[in-house]
């Protein structure tokens, strides 16, 4: 019984010991590359804070609106987005790296999954960014005109106008990705299908309305004058 | 646009008429109603006051289909023993020509100019194909400053009806007269002459594809005259009445072009506005006389609910725009929505609002037109406030309250600065100081 006892815990002990062996130092090397990048990647950021100025870059961020999109008190900067940017693909590489040490199957398959994604990551990512400008400027616009023109719930128009361009763009996004192909189009082709039916009723019966007054003011009764309709004519606010 | 740019149309008359010492301008857009009467009362002018000078009369028609043209071509002088006794009628060659370009007023006194520009004419005088109240005077008034006193901008100073002009009396001339620190009252009239000197100034510039192809023009021409150190003056030209017929525009497009222009001038001469404070009287031309004016009925009411609406659903755009105290006060106002009769934006809020758009719109925090857009319901409830305030107030009393206003803008213009100069988004807002009481106002200096 002892002697089993011992035997398992020489075993156990053993294979500790081989592990350590076989893994400690690619861990040891893991850490020192992670930290080796940990530091090059805080001294790019400290570098490129200080000598990069984007001055170009800073216009389009702010005249685009991308600047605001992505930090709202509208103060993001190049220097800042670049140098942040820098600092976090250093530290990915140097994880990458880290993992690389290993030497084992699952760590070549991190790293051969990782790089063949990377390229489709930031173009899904680009999409989505984009996406998020172009609802964010489509959303505001139409709850602005909807004000101004009197429109039925405009903030809930805004927002759908919002969900709809979000949705073509996270489509698109996931196409990018090979993710979920089928489910999104299937999806997609259904909310478009929806969209356009519910605009031909709208056109239908809004049109209605709209073919009248125009035989009625073409063949029905005189028009009223523009003052008499809007009771204030524009000149008068020149 | 130079000569080659023309219209070949424009470029033969050119040829045959060679030189003009002075050019009227009519823009127009199926204006056949009025601009017969425009034209004669221009050609009437020219030949009474200007019968020495070789004169010019360009309709400048962005594309009309109701027989503008054919009416300018026609228009003839009935009345001309009664008007010029004995003097002999000069001929005034008229012409008229269809613009190109983005449609609206600014391309249309692009043509005038550039046609102006070619013939060499001393002054230019541009006025409304629509107007109802406009005599023969009016030309002498406008084109004389320019010949015989040096001017090179005459703006025109007119008595209006108080709910008229509302775009005038609440933003552009307290705004104007702020920012570049001369008082001319109607710095968007649609009526002026200016000098050769100036035309060519104009002519120069590159940003006639932008808002000032449409209504964005008149504060153009206005700012530029007075921040680059033209001389600029005024003319009393009595009443001014338009036809009832709108223009084809909206209001928010309206305010959009003429509030955009401010802003992106306000950028272009910052150097020049930040210099100065307080401001002086314009010179004003011309026998200032009472008028009789046509009623303009207003609904305060439909104006205090777009207003309210504005509160209820802009708050995420107006949130990006205004400051957080600001934004307060907005909310709180909102609440008086239901007590149309006491519903009151104070002056010194809407000078905030005005000031702080006008931030907004140079950082560029979002897209423009839609900022601009969203200030129409803030716009309206302003203008219904002054309906309010000004209601039992004869003519002179409300000159008065617009002069408050404007007393309000300029003492809040170190506010405007801070928003200007400030690094983080909030600007702590400090009481104006207390303001002097209002001067006598309207005329300025009289000359002539």
């Amino acid at each position: 019984m002892i002697e089993a006892m011992r035997t398992i815990l020489q075993r156990a002990v053993e294979q500790l010991s081989h592990q350590l062996i076989t893994y400690l130092p690619s861990l040891v090397a893991a850490l020192v590359v992670l930290g080796c990048a940990f530091l090059i990647a805080f001294f790019a950021r400290w570098v490129l804070t200080r000598i990069f100025k984007g001055r170009a870059f800073d216009r389009f961020l702010s005249e685009s609106g991308v600047g605001n999109l992505i930090d709202r008190s509208g103060r993001l900067r190049a220097t800042r987005l670049v140098a942040g940017t820098a600092y976090w693909v250093i530290l990915l590489v140097g994880s990458l790296t880290a993992i690389s040490a290993f030497d084992t199957v699952l760590s070549a398959r991190i790293i051969e999954g990782a790089i063949s994604l990377a390229p489709k990551l930031v173009v899904a990512g680009l999409i989505l960014l984009g996406g998020a400008w172009l609802a964010q400027f489509l959303g505001r616009s139409t709850l602005v005109w909807a004000v101004n023109d009197g429109i039925p719930s405009p903030r809930r128009i805004c927002a759908a106008v919002r969900l709809v361009v979000m949705f073509v763009a996270v489509v698109v996004a996931a196409d990018q990705l090979d993710f979920a192909e089928n489910v999104f189009l299937a999806a997609f082709v259904i909310l478009v299908g929806g969209a356009v039916l519910a605009a031909s009723l709208a056109v239908g019966l809004g049109g209605r309305d709209a073919m009248s007054r125009f035989f009625l003011q073409r063949w029905g009764e005189p028009e009223q004058s523009t003052l008499e309709k809007t009771e204030r004519s524009l000149w008068n606010h020149l | 646009m130079g000569a080659a740019a023309l219209p070949s149309e424009a470029q033969s008359v050119i040829k045959d008429i060679r030189h003009a010492d002075v050019v009227v301008g009519i823009p127009s857009y199926n204006n056949a109603r009025t601009i017969g009467h425009v034209v004669r009362a221009a050609h009437a002018g020219l030949a009474k006051y200007f019968p020495q000078f070789t004169s010019v009369i360009i309709n400048s028609d962005g594309g009309s289909k109701d027989g503008t043209r054919e009416v300018v071509l026609s228009a003839r002088m009935e009345d001309i023993n009664l008007l010029l006794l004995n003097t002999p009628l000069p001929l005034v060659h008229r012409l008229s020509v269809p613009y190109h370009g983005i449609p609206g007023k600014g391309s249309a006194f692009r043509l005038i100019f550039a046609v102006a520009e070619e013939l060499g004419a001393k002054a230019c005088a541009v006025v409304d194909s629509d107007l109802r109240s406009i005599t023969p005077e009016w030309f002498d008034l406008l084109i004389r400053p320019v010949l015989h006193a040096g001017c090179d901008f005459v703006a025109p100073y007119y008595h209006r009806h108080k709910y008229d002009g509302t775009i005038t009396n609440s933003i552009v001339y307290p705004m104007t007269r702020a920012l570049y620190g001369l008082r001319v009252r109607q710095p968007i009239g649609g009526d002026f002459g200016v000098s050769n000197r100036l035309v060519s100034r104009y002519l120069k510039r590159g940003d006639w594809e932008t808002d000032v192809a449409r209504y964005g023009v008149d504060i153009w021409m206005t700012t530029i005259a007075i921040a680059e150190g033209f001389r600029v003056c005024q003319s009393f030209l009595g009443a001014k009445l338009h036809d009832a017929k709108d223009p084809s525009a909206d209001l928010s497009a309206m305010l959009t072009q003429v509030i955009g222009s401010v802003f992106v001038l306000m950028q272009e001469f910052e150097s020049v506005w930040r210099q100065r404070t307080g401001s002086e009287d314009c010179d004003v031309f011309g026998f200032r006389f009472d008028v009789g004016l046509d009623p303009i009925d207003v609904n305060v009411e439909r104006m205090i609910t777009a207003f309210c609406r504005g509160c209820s659903e802009l708050g995420e755009v107006w949130g990006l725009a205004l400051q957080r105290e600001t934004m307060k006060v907005v909310r709180r106002l909102a609440e008086q929505c239901g007590c149309v009769s006491k519903f009151c934006l104070e002056d010194e809020l809407w000078a905030r609002i005005l000031y702080e758009f006008s931030a907004a719109y140079k950082r560029r925090l979002f897209d423009k037109d839609t900022l601009l857009r969203s200030l129409t319901p803030l716009y309206l409830g302003r203008v219904a406030s002054f309906v309010n305030q000004t209601r039992d107030m004869v003519s002179s009393e409300v000159e008065k309250k617009i002069e408050e206003s404007c007393l309000t803008f300029e003492h809040m213009k170190p506010y405007l600065l801070a928003l200007w100069d400030s690094k983080t988004r909030e600007v702590p807002i400090e009481p104006p100081p207390s303001q002097p009481a209002p001067a006598e106002v309207g005329m300025g200096r009289q000359e002539g």
